[in-house]
């Protein structure tokens, strides 16, 4: 019952992004790179968030304080995302054979942010995947079972987030409406991002400073 | 509402956990019960390499048991059993495994049981010499309460969980009231499990456990099993150097048994069938050293040999060692014709008795000698011997012996045993049935023989106050085990000292209750004490503090490491009985005289002494593991095994009823559907969906529409 679990939560969380892939992205090898890319540079921020955390030790059990940072660095990253893309525009065009690449400026918005919540999602999710393989489920110290479809679903809320986040954040850089849109946006994001992290960013923090300090 | 999330996220992170924590809660202090393998069968238990899941259901009497068996629909289950009832409920578990996964015995002292023996009905009956009656299958048993588990293949994982882990068991009642009650309906629904993982490498038997022990060269070489054994102890009274004629003495053999065993790794306090034995042959040995000095050796013809035989309970390992090195003539160190034992005398399982006796003055004690005995002098002039030095004995002779090491030597040397040429007696404390209702079990602790340690200090030249003046000045009374077992070691060492001499013992050295009771602290309740401590090798540093403070395991164990017990027992009696040497411990390295060794020990006073003494150790490993191409199936000796395992461990948790699994995968199936069916619409109606120029992007509310109309792919 419980390798089902772990399958149907997996599909839930990562078979939409799976399927936006196969079907938008995979079939140009400049969207891989751009979004392969989109999704290190989430993994720079999550590392780069999870040393201010370690670094800052009497505030090591108030999570609260690693996860702004982590929102503040997930944001500059995607600003910085922004900028490479611009600066990279051109070059991208002379080595793709679709010739139109970037003539759709929300395109490349589009593969990035699938990049960076795809990353997220598989961060957000995969401490959970690994526990809903079984034999048990939470209800030992309170919790009922439907927690990981829950987690699922959340993680696939994400992930899609995260593709319009990018593509309202560009949209708004490209046509310098700073004012309206991107603080709306930054405000969702940080709103969005708080309630989601309370369930999953003690995990990662954990994890991510348990593999420090092995090393 | 800004305030209100901070708060929430606050509060959350206050209480926040790795989420396998709040999954699973590990059940600690478990001891879990494991296999040992012989030449033809394999005995104990094994969970799955994963560990066995079971539903928890606690039992509170045998129609719980029964309804697991017959009626259960959620199955496998976990049984949660106290010690009370778990004799019945074993047996109804073991006829029907299918819907068993496991059993936890829990010991609840308020509700403590009367009986708990996991051995069988006729211990070690196939390596029982050739009169003997008992069989398992007949009403004449000796081991009556016996479940005779030890020896039998069972299919699920058992684990132990002793009165000081009762929290542990709470915390699975609780666990099992939230979500097990509703008995009807439990398919289907989230329930509250425990998952054991007591995963044994060997299996079927040790002829091929060994084999593949010794035999994945090619692969990484693991180890399955291990031969069971470990040190015999044996001490004689006067030196009997290989090269004298001396050796030949004729020698009056006294042995007892020194270990113990249970169904679960860790727990075998044996006090009651073992270790009261061990005591008494200790203080014995004592007493009897300072009755007859050694210089006196000279001016008798008779020798004492004490032995201690180790690994008793898993069929005569010691003793059987023992009996088939004197049939080759190569034990001990100077050899021992079987002809030159005058007498053996076993002191046996006398502690039993006690349980009844708590509160009184009595410990009735039984001779148990061959049919041969009523013409062999030998035996009963022994025992009119015991009867004048006041120990009072119940003379009974039988070929129908119960379980003790005179089986070994009335099987491996029976031309000898048989006719009477070398007389045996044995010394219990019951007849037809055991009086110790907890041989060989985890429950065979010291409150069975109402034992309390005193904590009297010992003089720093190693004095012990005397059983007189601890009477008289109201330390101890009269029923005390300590008491008890001081008189019949000073009655015992009397008879030897006539035996010896030929003469009744006059003077006035008695056995020390006081030594009693700092023995038995040490083999019964910790090995934080004052005589392993004394005893101890002087090369580890730190005080008592240091050691252990559990009991030292009397079960045998395996071969190739060596237990706290015999060396603890082999130690006190050098230094009880040994002659302290003025060397200090460089000079204590030098050759001993013939017939004697030397050990460095660390002395009453804790400064390091020198101490010369005739006791030595000898292998207790079956000959079935000495013998090249031994036949494992011919039952002439012991081939007892132990499996190899790599973690023991408990947890409780809820196992999902399947709802959550459902839902994930229908909804992870419906939305990747539909998430496939729109971005493929999307994708081939891009040019109408979505706006060409980008420019003119326009972010709504509504993210979601918002990806409609700006995302062009």
């Amino acid at each position: 019952m419980t390798l089902a679990e772990f399958f149907g939560c997996s599909l839930l969380a990562f078979g939409t992004p799976l399927v936006m892939f196969a079907l938008t992205i995979a079939n140009d090898p400049v969207r891989i790179i751009i979004m392969i890319v989109a999704a290190f540079g989430w993994l720079l921020s999550f590392l780069l968030s999870s040393l201010i955390w370690y670094a800052v030790v009497p505030l090591r059990s108030y999570l609260a304080f690693g996860m702004v940072f982590a929102i503040i660095f997930q944001e500059l990253f995607r600003y910085g995302m922004y900028l490479l893309l611009r600066r990279t525009e051109a070059g991208l065009k002379e080595i793709s054979e679709n010739q139109d690449i970037g003539s759709n400026k929300m395109e490349m918005a589009y593969v990035s942010g699938l990049g960076f919540g795809t990353m997220s999602g598989a961060f957000a999710l995969v401490n959970v995947l690994a526990d809903s393989a079984g034999p048990g489920t939470l209800g030992l110290q309170g919790g009922t079972e439907y927690f990981f479809v829950t987690s699922a679903a959340m993680t696939l809320c994400m992930i899609l987030l995260n593709t319009f986040w990018s593509v309202i954040f560009f949209s708004g850089l490209d046509d310098k409406k700073y004012s309206k849109d991107p603080e709306k946006k930054l405000h969702n994001s940080s709103s969005y991002n708080c309630l989601r992290m309370i369930n999953f960013v003690p995990n990662h923090l954990q994890e991510l400073s348990k593999i420090h300090l092995n090393q | 509402m800004k305030y209100y999330l901070l708060l929430s996220i606050f509060g959350v992170f206050a209480n926040c956990e790795r989420l396998h924590e709040q999954i699973y809660s590990s059940i600690k202090g478990g001891a879990a019960c494991f296999r040992r393998l012989n030449g033809t069968h394999q005995a104990g238990c094994s969970s799955s390499d994963k560990g066995a899941v079971g539903v928890v259901q606690m039992i509170s009497d045998i129609t719980d048991a029964q309804w697991i068996a017959f009626n259960s629909s959620a199955g496998p289950y976990m049984a949660i059993v106290n010690t009370d009832i778990f004799k019945d409920v074993i047996e109804v578990l073991m006829g029907h495994p299918e819907n068993v996964a496991g059993v936890v015995i829990f010991n609840n002292v308020t509700d403590s049981t009367f009986s708990f023996t996991q051995e069988s009905r006729c211990p070690n009956e196939y390596s029982s010499g050739f009169e003997n009656q008992c069989s398992s299958s007949s009403s004449f048993v000796w081991n009556d309460q016996g479940t005779g588990l030890l020896r039998r293949n069972i299919p699920f994982p058992i684990f132990y969980l002793p009165d000081s882990k009762m929290d542990q068991i709470e915390k699975i009642q609780e666990c099992y009231l939230k979500f097990n009650l509703d008995k009807t309906n439990q398919k289907g629904r989230p329930l509250c499990s425990v998952q054991l993982n007591s995963f044994m490498f060997a299996a079927v038997n040790s002829e091929v456990c060994l084999r593949r022990s010794a035999t994945s060269a090619l692969l990484s070489p693991t180890k399955v099993c291990d031969p069971l054994g470990d040190n015999n102890v044996y001490y004689s009274l006067f030196p009997r150097p290989k090269e004298k004629e001396t050796a030949n003495k004729s020698i009056i053999l006294v042995t007892a048994r020194i270990d113990s065993a249970s169904l679960f790794d860790g727990l075998s306090p044996g006090t009651a069938s073992s270790v009261v034995g061990t005591v008494t042959f200790l203080t014995a040995a004592a007493t009897l050293a300072k009755m007859i000095p050694v210089t006196e050796a000279n001016l008798y013809d008779n020798n004492v040999l004490w032995t201690l035989f180790n690994g008793e309970a898993f069929d005569y390992i010691g003793s059987q060692r023992v009996a088939y090195d004197l049939k080759k003539g190569s034990w001990p160190y100077a050899p021992l014709k079987p002809s030159n034992i005058r007498l053996h005398v076993e002191i046996g399982q006398i502690g039993g008795a006690m349980t009844v006796h708590k509160n009184d003055n009595l410990w009735p004690l039984n001779v148990y000698a061959p049919n041969y005995s009523v013409y062999n002098t030998e035996v009963s002039e022994f025992v009119s011997m015991m009867l004048n030095n006041t120990m009072a004995v119940n003379y009974i002779v039988s070929d129908n012996l119960p379980p003790s090491s005179l089986h070994s030597f009335r099987k491996i040397l029976k031309n000898v045993t048989s006719s009477g040429d070398l007389p045996e007696l044995l010394i219990v404390d019951h007849d037809e049935i055991f009086t110790n209702l907890f041989y060989n079990s985890a429950l065979d602790q010291s409150d069975k023989i109402g034992y309390f340690y005193h904590n009297i200090s010992i003089g720093s030249d190693g004095t012990f106050l005397t059983t007189a003046e601890l009477l008289l000045n109201g330390t101890m009374e009269e029923f005390e085990p300590q008491v008890k077992i001081s008189r019949v070691a000073t009655a015992f060492a009397k008879t030897l000292y006539q035996k010896v001499t030929g003469k009744a013992y006059y003077g006035n050295i008695t056995a020390s209750a006081h030594l009693v009771d700092e023995i038995l602290y040490c083999l019964l309740m910790s090995q934080a004490c004052r005589l392993l401590y004394a005893v101890d090798f002087a090369q580890s540093e730190g005080g008592e503090e240091k050691m252990p403070t559990r009991a030292p395991p009397l079960y045998v164990g395996v071969a190739p490491v060596e237990n706290t017990a015999p060396t603890f027992a082999g130690h006190l009696l050098a230094l009880l009985t040994g002659q302290q040497l003025n060397l200090n411990k460089t000079g204590c390295d030098a050759p001993p005289q013939p017939g004697y060794s030397k050990y460095w020990l660390r002395g009453w006073n804790h400064t390091g002494v020198c101490i010369q003494t005739t006791m030595n150790f000898s292998q207790a490993l079956s000959p079935a593991f000495v013998i090249t191409d031994y036949d494992m199936k011919s039952g002439d000796y012991s081939t007892w095994t132990e499996s190899v395992w790599q973690t023991m461990w408990a947890r409780v948790f809820v196992s999902a009823g399947g709802g959550g699994a459902t839902v994930a995968v229908i909804s992870g199936c419906i939305v990747t559907v539909v998430a496939a069916l729109l971005t493929y619409w999307l994708k081939r109606h891009a040019a109408i969906a979505f706006a060409k120029a980008p420019a003119a992007v326009v972010v709504n509310e509504d993210a979601a529409s918002g990806i409609l109309r700006t995302v062009n792919c």
